[in-house]
């Protein structure tokens, strides 16, 4: 579905990413593991159209979107749950919501997908003229992710959803990540927690310095020392 | 009616122009200290449509928004990679550049024996349209509140739909904006060019009430108060910055209670709203409650309008 090749990201002089080729598979949860400063972010901004890369190819679906602004990619389906910036916080939890829909023209249907969302997420429903900023940082983050939904995204990005987060909403946010994948959603994850990651994704990318130095699946991981020894801990 | 109250009433019309100019910027989150020169642009457009070219009022007054509009519209483009304190200092740059071209612009032309036009830092004086037209003070007036209106009905249409909400996006957030597809630049340089046409329109206001323009009127402490207007009265809604105009010209200047104090008592004034209400009298929070709590008066008519607007 996505397939990302030999992609160069720069901040100026200094290259991010130096060559990164993956792909994330239709119906699949695909995850990237990586350290800080491994260039996890700079991958989904540069997919999200965000960044531009100074070389390579991003095709979604055969079609080539490396290098266009964020809104057609938005437009082609894919969309990007940041890390950190999650939500507008002076605005409400429907403002929100419909926020993630602009990109659509079909007025009728936003509505109904709104009433969906607040089936899914109660909490919301309840604070839905409360402001953004005032929710905890698990509603924030089920927010932003019900306002990519509200996008109708074909590939949902989530950049570290579990950042910062009590283990028991984490889990939360997984359990919901394997609905939205047994619904038929294809997720790719960049998440630190591996164990958690373990539980959901069907496929493994580790990324360090740039490039990617792992391709896997779950159980092909398990059984790599050095990851098992990285991110995994020494109990498995 | 008193010709004091219908001078400073006349007064807080035109400068909430330039203050609702300043406002819809702070609401893309963008700092303009440069709004003046817009302000300027379209005095001068307009006095030189009427007074030397003959033309209507209403004419002079569409074309010096014009002109201001798309002086906005240039400006837009190199100002939209700038953020925060940049943008505030390169539309002050842009502004003193219009101010000081206007301190050597001229432009005369002979009109029944007397030099009618633009002479640099002496000003451009003649601007007679309204008094050579018989039009009151008072129906003055109630033009400059006319047009007030209609640019307030404008605001409050465009804050109640998707441009709206997409300034306030990008207000807050230019990149995740982004990240839900709102075309940053066409936007951005849409709330540019609509903020230099509000200008624009109380420029030529200004111009034709006072008859005469010069450059120093210009400067750059009137960018400073459109702003500061906006930050006293509220940034929840467009009747915040009238609201700051009000109070600075209304009460400071007009009843001359704080003679001689008025900049210390209105720098005051912002230095306290700056740490108790950082975004105003009526900032959002406040345009919230108040909403909420007529809403919970009166549901019938809510209901009603949601029947209304199905979206």
């Amino acid at each position: 579905m996505l397939e990302v090749n030999d992609i160069v990201t720069a901040y100026g002089k200094i290259e991010a990413l130096k060559g990164v080729d993956l792909a994330v598979s239709q119906g699949q949860v695909t995850c990237l593991l990586g350290p800080n400063g491994a260039g996890k972010t700079t991958l989904m901004m540069t997919i999200a159209g965000i960044l531009r890369p100074k070389r390579g190819s991003i095709r979604f679906n055969g079609q080539d979107i490396a290098g266009k602004p964020a809104r057609m990619i938005v437009e082609q389906g894919i969309v990007l749950v940041p890390e950190n910036r999650l939500v507008f916080r002076d605005m409400t939890v429907e403002e929100n919501l419909m926020a993630g829909a602009f990109s659509r023209s079909d007025g009728k249907t936003v509505q109904s997908d709104l009433e969906a969302m607040y089936e899914r997420f109660p909490h919301l429903q309840e604070r839905s003229t409360q402001y953004a900023g005032t929710l905890s940082g698990g509603e924030q983050q089920m927010l932003a992710i019900s306002r990519a939904l509200m996008a109708r995204p074909r590939l949902l990005l989530m950049d570290e959803p579990s950042l910062g987060l009590a283990p028991l909403i984490v889990e939360d946010i997984f359990r919901i990540i394997r609905e939205l994948n047994d619904e038929g959603m294809t997720v790719f994850v960049v998440e630190q927690n591996a164990r958690m990651a373990l539980q959901v994704a069907d496929h493994f990318y580790l990324i360090e310095q740039g490039k990617v130095v792992f391709d896997g699946t779950p159980g092909e991981m398990e059984e790599d020392e050095v990851i098992k020894r990285a991110y995994l801990g020494k109990k498995i | 009616m008193d010709d004091h109250l219908i001078q400073v009433l006349s007064n807080i019309g035109m400068i909430t122009f330039i203050a609702l100019s300043a406002y819809v910027l702070l609401l893309t989150g963008e700092i303009s200290f440069g709004q003046q020169a817009f302000f300027a642009i379209s005095a001068y457009a307009s006095g030189i449509a009427t007074a030397m070219w003959g033309w209507s009022f209403w004419l002079g007054l569409l074309w010096g928004a014009g002109v201001a509009g798309f002086a906005a519209f240039l400006l837009a483009w190199p100002t939209l990679r700038m953020r925060g304190l940049y943008f505030a200092i390169g539309t002050l740059a842009f502004a003193e550049m219009v101010r000081l071209i206007f301190e050597v612009f001229h432009y005369q032309i002979e009109i029944d024996g007397e030099m009618v036009g633009p002479n640099g830092s002496e000003g451009f004086r003649g601007i007679r349209y309204i008094f050579e037209n018989n039009i009151s003070e008072f129906q003055y007036m109630m033009i400059i509140y006319a047009l007030l209106a209609s640019v307030l009905v404008f605001l409050f249409a465009i804050e109640r739909t998707r441009v709206g909400a997409i300034f306030r996006m990008l207000g807050e957030d230019e990149l995740l904006a982004e990240m839900q597809g709102v075309n940053r630049t066409y936007y951005k340089v849409m709330a540019t060019v609509i903020a230099g046409l509000i200008a624009g329109i109380g420029g030529a206001l200004f111009a034709h009430m006072n008859t005469y323009v010069e450059p120093k009127i210009f400067n750059v402490m009137l960018g400073v108060h459109s702003l500061a207007y906006g930050l006293i009265g509220g940034l929840g809604t467009a009747l915040g910055p009238l609201i700051g105009v009000s109070l600075d010209i209304g009460l400071l200047e007009s009843t001359r209670m704080f003679t001689g104090y008025r900049m210390v008592v209105f720098g005051g004034l912002v230095a306290i709203l700056l740490i108790f209400r950082p975004r105003g009298l009526l900032d959002e929070e406040a345009v919230h409650a108040i909403r909420s709590a007529w809403r919970r008066k009166t549901p019938s008519t809510r209901q009603q309008s949601e029947i209304d607007a199905p979206d």
